[in-house]
């Protein structure tokens, strides 16, 4: 089953790559439509647009995922019900391609809430207590989007079809369109879990390592970039773009912070990812969709190998998650570390990976386009702190003393595993420059003063240098003195959002249920209905037999009662 | 229906617990072990300090700011190994009990016949080894 679907996935995404290479050289953008139904004045038509965007797009998710079917074979080795994970994740990919594909909102509602839905079967798959709780807080997250999609499906309806790549460019002053940019901002905020809604993604990660790998770093998570990226041409001048802006600079710094306290490895990488989207989601509303979904795509390739890395070291560990068993793996699982490093130093944007040419070229606009100040500050720390928490992490995994038993040496390198890493190392290595040559026709005209030109570069190395000083001093100690022991679990904790977005909104309403249930269900409907009618019965039924018994006072006395009706009757 | 306790610890169990919660608690922050060693030693210098108290009331008090001091300086992430309670893999992989295959169907049974021939005899051989060691069971525990 896994290799069939690594097959056919991998044919599919060589037929997008040729189509995609044709269709950008010529310029060509194709539009299928299909009617269902014409019934008088109502058409329903089924359409699929293909055009450079999308076939690059679905190039990439059918080559991560194939990959990642290709390693699940390995990882998930020990499952019972494989065939039920890899039907999930076809599934999966099936309604990313939808959504990828669709110019109508119908088909995307299809595609986002079939993503929404098999994520989180895909969460709850291990059937513990805390996957059940993070499908839950994924699923319900999800859901809030998925709202908001319905009912710009319900406003569009005024413009006659639901076709919305129409209507961009004559009707920007409409009230109407005001409204539905702002369910669709929503929407994609929740999806690609922004401020607000960001407290489903580090606690998704309960899923398997092969789920982290597609859903949560490239996949799931770019489903709401991507709709604001269709959607840029209508956003542009609108004022939600300038929240959106913010929210998604604040997502970029406080996911920052929090990776740099976190101490579980596939948390650490969701927040590196949750990181990467407030980037991607800035930068989109800064105005440049083109640059957005460049570091979409580079980011999907290196966070994807990055959780495959994680899932090596899990296995190894005896799926300890926890960074402080580990240490000094390097010597362990060299190529799994090779495969490591060079997706980190991706991420931070070290010159000539991929991760720079997309990172870079972001910095890059932020500084020539005057912007505001903490939008300048925010970015740059941000980008300083990605650093910071990505040595850290090396640090803690690969370089430091060796911590943790022999159970090191038990492990052998597995060659399927390392075989789809090095399909996405190289991928990695390669695609930022392979997409800048084929996305941008022409280079971006940026001129800049030396020192603001190098500034990234001043910025890495201040974070390179913080995480290797972090890593070995034991400064976590001053974390025991309460005046920093509250500030770093305010930073650590995500800043107590998943617990105001869980335990403090739904506190007040379990707690008022559970008075209503038991006073009411439990107490007056009882009395009232279910076992006050039975009482009821049962003592008037206890009250009539006793003229069953066959008393005979009662005989005599229904006798002296009825002579005394008679005499009444007859003689008054 | 109202609290009924489980058991009675005694003060040597709470303190015990106390010092072992701790000491997890200090492994949380001090990751690297020769680190973590000198800590806990330090520790232990606390607490021998006032091992030898014979009044019960300081006792008692000491334990209550022990308590307190833990709850106030706990990590916000503490480390829990994967299978264990609290930890990442917990229940994730379910054995169903003994009791199940008694269950199944006899063509499921037909399937491993080696097994269920001998099952009822171990059953047996099972419940002599137990009473062997541990006595009869009492008539009045079989039924609630």
């Amino acid at each position: 089953m896994c290799f069939n679907s690594f097959f056919f996935l991998f044919f599919f995404m060589l037929i997008n790559f040729f189509f995609f290479v044709y269709f950008i050289m010529n310029g060509l953008s194709v539009f299928f439509e299909w009617e269902i139904i014409s019934f008088n004045s109502m058409n329903i038509v089924m359409s699929i647009l293909l055009d450079w965007m999308s076939l690059l797009f679905m190039m990439f998710v059918s080559l991560i995922s194939s990959v990642v079917i290709f390693y699940s074979k390995s990882y998930m080795n020990s499952e019972l019900n494989l065939n039920r994970f890899i039907i999930l994740v076809l599934m999966f990919v099936f309604s990313m391609v939808l959504l990828i594909i669709s110019p109508n909102l119908i088909s995307i509602l299809l595609g986002w809430d079939g993503l929404g839905l098999i994520s989180y079967c895909l969460v709850i798959y291990y059937q513990n207590l805390k996957s059940y709780n993070a499908g839950m807080l994924t699923a319900l997250s999800n859901r809030i989007g998925d709202v908001m999609i319905l009912m710009v499906i319900c406003w569009v309806m005024n413009y006659g079809s639901w076709n919305y790549i129409f209507y961009f460019d004559f009707m920007k002053n409409d009230y109407v369109m005001f409204i539905i940019s702002f369910m669709i901002i929503i929407a994609a905020m929740t999806k690609s879990a922004q401020i607000p809604f960001s407290s489903w993604l580090p606690a998704a990660m309960a899923a398997p390592t092969p789920v982290s790998a597609l859903v949560h770093s490239s996949t799931l998570v770019t489903a709401g970039v991507y709709l604001l990226i269709r959607f840029n041409y209508l956003l542009i001048d609108m004022f939600f773009f300038k929240v959106l802006l913010f929210l998604s600079i604040l997502t970029m710094f406080m996911s920052g912070i929090s990776a740099n306290y976190e101490f579980d490895l596939k948390k650490i990488i969701a927040l590196s990812t949750l990181s990467q989207l407030g980037l991607m989601m800035s930068i989109l509303s800064l105005g440049f969709p083109d640059i957005a979904f460049f570091h979409l795509l580079t980011h999907a390739m290196f966070k994807a190998l990055l959780f495959m890395c994680a899932g090596v070291i899990i296995h190894m560990m005896n799926d300890i998650q926890d960074i402080r068993y580990m240490g000094g793996l390097s010597l362990y699982i060299p190529l799994t570390s090779l495969c490591l490093n060079i997706s980190n130093l991706s991420l931070c944007g070290i010159p000539f990976l991929s991760g720079f040419c997309s990172k870079d070229l972001i910095l890059e606009m932020v500084s020539f386009n005057s912007f505001n100040l903490m939008v300048f500050i925010l970015f740059y720390l941000s980008t300083g702190l990605t650093v910071f928490y990505t040595f850290r992490l090396i640090m803690y995994v690969m370089i430091n003393d060796f911590n943790l038993m022999m159970i090191y040496n038990l492990y052998d390198e597995d060659y399927i595993m390392l075989n789809s890493m090095f399909v996405l190392l190289f991928m990695s290595l390669l695609s930022g420059s392979f997409l800048s040559w084929f996305i941008f026709s022409y280079p971006y005209m940026i001129y800049l003063p030396f020192n603001l030109k190098l500034m990234v570069i001043y910025v890495s190395i201040l974070g390179s240098i913080l995480g290797f000083m972090v890593s070995n001093m034991g400064i976590y100690s001053l974390n025991k003195l309460l005046l920093s022991y509250n500030l770093s679990s305010f930073l650590c904790l995500m800043w107590f959002m998943p617990n105001l977005s869980t335990y403090g909104l739904s506190y007040i309403y379990l707690n008022f249920s559970q008075i209503l249930f038991k006073n009411i269900d439990m107490g007056w409907s009882e009395i009232y209905s279910g076992k006050g009618i039975f009482n009821i019965l049962k003592n008037y039924s206890v009250f009539y037999n006793i003229y069953q018994m066959n008393n005979f006072k009662i005989y005599l006395f229904s006798f002296i009662l009825w002579f005394m009706i008679l005499f009444i009757f007859f003689f008054i | 229906m109202a609290q009924i306790p489980l058991g009675v610890k005694t003060h040597a169990q709470k303190v015990c617990s106390l010092y072992k919660r701790a000491l997890r608690n200090l492994e949380a922050y001090y990751d690297r072990r020769h680190v973590y060693r000198y800590q806990a030693v330090l520790l232990r210098e606390r607490f021998d300090k006032h091992a030898k108290e014979t009044n019960m009331i300081k006792a008692n008090e000491f334990l209550k700011e022990g308590e307190e001091e833990l709850f106030l300086k706990q990590h916000p992430i503490p480390k829990y190994f994967a299978t264990s309670p609290g930890g990442v893999a917990h229940e994730r992989v379910v054995t169903p009990p003994d009791w199940v295959l008694d269950y199944w169907h006899p063509l499921e049974k037909a399937q491993y016949p080696e097994y269920f021939k001998k099952r009822e005899q171990r059953k047996k051989e099972f419940v002599a080894m137990w009473e062997k060691e541990y006595g009869k069971p009492d008539e009045k525990d079989k039924h609630h």
